[in-house]
């Protein structure tokens, strides 16, 4: 962590020093101040909404949901929509599949990611430069180009329907690469290194032993940053995973959204409940340290 | 941020190793097909009696009969699934609009010729059967049931209209097309927000299903310019043109929720579709209907299960088909799901004169048996699918969208034009 | 998520690694860096078996009609004749610019303002930027789950709000600019608190003096915002810019989980005139609806094109950004 607090210290400069802020004439503008409050309040409602509307909708029968105005305060039908929910789809199994997905993908990226971009920034051999733009060109490339491909070369290995066909193409990544590359140029030392060659370190050991110690919050962002964008992966699992009993959560949930002619409304809602639940926690877990990093990252 | 270097390793090192043997294991012993004693067979909700499917896995214990029901676009999941060679079911159903379309991927199917299923086809419709089967001759699709459109009603809401309820008097009423818009004009009037159909679809589809042609014909020619699609489109025009249409889109729960508050009192639907409202609107039970339909008769739909080539026990397949297809499960299928019978014997049997509390106690078979009787027969190309979808965009877009109706006409055409041209119809 | 929050800019490394003290081994034949050849060669084998061979055979499909099944027939270049009379793909094609349109300035607008004040706000500065930026981490397919319902015609939120204020009913689902704004809203919710982040971390690099100076020469609010804050944030807003513009193009899962109920004939159904069809949906409806692999082959060439467009101005905005 204290990586990461010297790099933000290092990109956010001394504005942040107690000039800036306290300069700002807040004991004058106190109306203007709860102005503000309340606007930024606005936009906080705004984002959490959505959040609240799903609650209620899934505490209601359809009928209920269905009556005009809508409701607004939550009802009493949770237990029942949960019990249709469990009915209708194998929630917790696709909900596992998720987790082994996201998690396989996560550990996969984070060690080749990181391996390779320890390897771009910390060493020189022949074809590193034409390699390295190869790689930020293959970022450029969209994804639909490959999708048929994808799908028939993997129909000839037998990986449609299994979460392999899910975990091996993501395994590394140009994003991830790039990423640690760039965090690794700062944050590993190159009199690290030296010393580190100097007491017989091979490659793997330094890895090991000097790098990665170093750039675990650098890990910390990839990791829940892939594992995100993993767990609400759906383009390609929704025609992938084509047994419908063995399928990620987006897809169960999309499966429960798109029977033609759906009735029980508070059942998908509270289906969209639950899968949100997971990732919120994650998000709690990691928030601070994401949005640093996330920001950092753009204004690099 | 506790990541303990030992523990990133072996974690990374399990899913590494996890992965790759996944893989390999994945590799050589993919189920495409049964494994074993599993035998996969899908269908849709509604596309079965599940009372007949489950005495189906009860009954036959030499395999493991797993009935799968699949949601969403039937045809292109089952496609995508063969392409992907992978969880492809031995035994699947084909829903009767598709039917023509899945003929040219015959060899992805067992031909039931193979397994005996000449010997059945007396006990069968002579129209249906064909209709499974290749222009060759091989059987691809074993008939479940057909599709015989009738009008189903609120009675509540049509006698607040001061419309006849009496399934005779409605069917009497409004026997042709104008004299059912003229019952949907009073309906308008008299029920605030209420419309008679949900879209232009219910119009058209139904009359085109009144004819023997549809789009495409024997030999590869569009016809989808002619006369009787034109008459479809009048009449559908004429619907919107009355106000008769609601700018309800099918199957969202709005549409169901304007169902079930009587708000789309009257629908023009095969036998099947009857099985849907009881699925979708089950609260408005007692309170329907069911007349014979305006303007004639018509089929709508009415599907087929088949065997698909990588099924292991094609033989144990075919019997599991034939014993859910048989004349007393069809009779079943007909009172818990009310899908129609292929099977002229069925309609003889009692059960099928049970009075159903969903249509208030009547008979329903004493309105769907006749217009059953008077189906026409229609060729189905298997390019009809393609062909007749942007004649039913456009009128989308002139009913819903306002868009202008001999715009919509033209652009349909020269659309269908170009598709036919790259699918090589002339 | 659909692309890489923070699309880098492209770099090209410098010859020596970080100047000074960079390792620098005794030269040595090819074979002797194995290790480190070993360690970058998952990324690149990934990319040869999911990225290269399959742009070559979808190439080649290109050329074929092929319906997954059967067998493949050589087409020339018949599917991109088609494809470049078909209505369709153009329609998909300005309905993708429109919903990103709609959806991406007013986002990058209102986060750019949300930031300012941010920016200025002292208390509950890291509670406001949580629950900005919580919408960026939810799942896309239960997000338009939930806005389908917000939007639904007889029981939405929206239509109640308009009924509420004496206006009319609309039915967001079934008319073309409609499902644009729903889909759009969707998008603008989801990512604009993420752009607001962005910004705000830009604007923690804005010496605190040019706003002094600004106040100094008695410049409101609202003049500062466009003649201090704009100009200074350029490059930052060029990088949201780009971000949004090439998850935008390819924007697939809103409309495909907002739209597939209105069709029992399509899963990537486009909606009232297929007004929610965007390049993305399109393809897939081709490629696994149709089943026609060849001309999907084709339409994913003509997506290329547009992204790749549209990614060079962006590398030129961008560019410039860099000068």
């Amino acid at each position: 962590m204290t990586v990461t607090a010297d790099v933000m210290k290092d990109a956010q400069g001394s504005q942040d020093a107690p000039g800036t802020r306290g300069t700002r004439p807040i004991k004058g503008a106190r109306p203007r101040g709860i102005a503000l409050h309340l606007t930024l309040m606005l936009g906080v409602l705004v984002s959490l909404f959505p959040f609240y509307w799903t609650v209620v909708m899934s505490t209601h029968t359809s009928t209920e949901i269905f009556q005009f105005p809508p409701k607004l305060l939550p009802g009493s039908h949770f237990d029942d929509n949960l019990r249709h929910l469990f009915d209708s789809i194998d929630f917790f199994g696709s909900m596992l599949n998720s987790l082994i997905v996201a998690c396989s993908v996560t550990f996969l990226v984070l060690f080749f990611d990181s391996l390779a971009a320890f390897v771009f920034a910390k060493f020189q051999f022949p074809g590193r430069r034409a390699l390295f733009v190869m790689m930020m060109a293959i970022f450029m490339v969209p994804a639909q180009l490959s999708a048929i491909p994808q799908f028939v070369i993997m129909a000839r290995i037998g990986w449609i329907g299994s979460l392999t066909a899910l975990v091996v193409p993501a395994a590394a990544n140009a994003f991830g690469i790039f990423w640690m590359r760039q965090y690794m140029k700062s944050a590993i030392h190159d009199e690290l290194m030296d010393a580190s060659r100097l007491d017989g370190c091979g490659f793997m050991r330094q890895y090991w032993h000097v790098a990665l110690p170093v750039v675990r919050p650098g890990l910390a962002f990839l990791g829940i940053f892939t594992f995100m964008g993993q767990w609400n992966d759906y383009a390609w699992p929704l025609i992938a995973l084509v047994n419908p009993d063995h399928v990620t959560l987006q897809v169960a949930l999309s499966q429960l959204n798109g029977v033609h002619g759906t009735t029980d409304y508070g059942m998908v809602m509270t289906g969209a409940l639950l899968a949100l639940i997971p990732l919120l926690i994650v998000f709690a877990i990691g928030a601070r340290q994401m949005i640093a990093d996330l920001a950092k990252g753009a204004i690099r | 941020m506790h990541l303990s270097r030992r523990g990133l390793l072996r974690a990374g090192l399990a899913t590494t190793a996890a992965a790759a043997l996944g893989g390999t294991t994945a590799g050589c012993s993919v189920p495409s097909g049964s494994t074993g004693r599993d035998m996969t067979l899908w269908y849709w909700t509604g596309g079965l009696s599940d009372k007949v499917v489950a005495k189906a896995t009860s009954r036959f214990t030499d395999v493991d009969l797993k009935p799968v029901q699949i949601g969403g676009y039937f045809r292109s999941k089952l496609l995508t699934t063969m392409a992907g060679r992978a969880y492809v079911p031995d035994i699947t159903g084909l829903k009767g609009e598709d039917m023509a379309s899945y003929l040219p991927d015959a060899d992805q199917f067992v031909d039931l010729r193979t397994l005996g299923a000449d010997k059945l086809k007396d006990q069968y419709l002579t129209w249906k059967w064909e209709q499974g089967a290749t222009p060759d001759g091989r059987l691809i699709g074993f008939p479940i049931d057909t599709g015989p459109v009738v009008h189903f009603y609120r009675a509540d809401v049509f006698d607040k209209a001061g419309l006849p309820t009496e399934p005779a008097d409605v069917a009497k009423e409004m026997d042709t097309w104008e004299n059912y818009f003229a019952a949907g004009d009073r309906l308008r009037k008299k029920i605030p927000g209420a419309f008679l159909l949900i879209d232009g679809l219910a119009v058209f589809e139904n009359v085109i299903n009144q004819g023997t042609q549809r789009y495409v014909d024997e030999d590869r020619h569009f016809i989808g310019d002619q006369e009787h699609v034109r008459r479809a489109w009048a009449l559908s025009l004429e619907a919107d043109r009355r106000g008769l249409l609601s700018d309800i889109v099918s199957g969202t729960p709005d549409g169901n929720a304007a169902l079930e508050k009587g708000l789309l009192p009257s629908q023009i639907g095969a036998s099947w579709a009857a099985g849907d409202l009881k699925l979708n609107v089950p609260k408005t039970k007692g309170k329907w209907r069911a007349a014979a339909m305006p303007g004639g008769y018509a089929n709508n739909g009415g599907s087929f299960l088949a065997i698909t080539k990588t099924c292991r026990e094609p033989e144990q397949a075919f019997e599991i088909i034939t014993w859910l297809l048989n004349p007393d499960n069809q009779t079943r299928g007909f009172v818990d799901a009310s899908l129609f019978p292929s099977t002229p014997a069925s309609f003889e049997q009692k059960a099928m004169r049970e009075p159903d509390p969903f249509f208030g106690g009547q008979v329903t078979i004493d309105v769907i048996g006749p217009a059953a009787e008077k189906i026409p027969v229609a060729y189905n190309s298997p390019y009809d699918v393609a062909l007749g979808q942007p004649i039913k965009d456009e009128l989308k877009n002139v009913t819903a969208l306002g868009k202008n109706p001999d715009r919509a006409w033209r652009d349909a055409m020269n659309k269908c034009r170009r598709i036919a041209d790259h699918l090589g119809v002339s | 998520m659909a692309t890489a929050p923070t699309a880098p800019v492209i770099e090209t490394p410098g010859p020596a690694v970080t100047g000074a003290g960079a390792i620098r081994p005794k030269p040595r034949s090819i074979l002797g860096y194995w290790r480190l050849y070993l360690a970058i060669s998952p990324f690149y084998l990934l990319f040869l078996c999911f990225g290269l061979i399959p742009v070559g055979f979808s190439l080649y499909l290109s050329f074929h009609r092929w319906d997954g099944l059967g067998h493949m027939e050589y087409a020339g270049l018949s599917q991109y004749r088609y494809l470049l009379g078909d209505a369709q793909f153009w329609h998909s094609i300005s309905n993708t610019l429109i919903i990103w349109a709609i959806a991406t300035l007013p986002m990058l607008f209102i986060a750019l303002v949300a930031a300012v004040m941010l920016n200025s706000a002292v208390r509950f500065k890291s509670v406001y930027r949580f629950a900005y930026f919580l919408p960026n981490v939810t799942s896309v397919v239960a997000i338009a789950i939930i806005f389908g319902s917000i939007f639904s015609t007889n029981f939405g939120l929206v239509n109640a709000v308009l009924q509420g204020l004496g206006l009319d009913q609309i039915a967001w689902l079934n008319t073309p600019w409609g499902i644009k704004v729903a889909i759009a809203s969707l998008m603008t919710w989801q990512w604009t608190g993420y752009n607001a982040i962005i910004f705000l971390a830009g604007l923690q690099t804005i010496p605190g003096e040019l706003y002094e100076a600004a106040r100094v020469d008695g410049a409101g609010p609202v003049q500062t915002f466009f003649r201090v804050t704009v100009p200074l944030m350029r490059p930052v807003i060029l990088f949201t810019l780009v971000v949004s513009t090439v998850t935008g193009l390819q924007s697939f899962s809103e409309p495909q989980v907002l739209l597939q109920t209105t069709s029992n004939t399509s899963t990537f159904a486009g909606g009232p005139d297929n007004a929610g069809q965007t390049m993305v949906l399109y393809f897939f409806q081709q490629t696994f609806d149709n089943n026609d692999f060849g001309y999907g082959a084709a339409i994913a060439w003509g997506i290329f094109l547009i992204v790749g467009i549209f990614s060079i101005i962006n590398w030129r905005l961008v560019q410039r950004r860099e000068k």
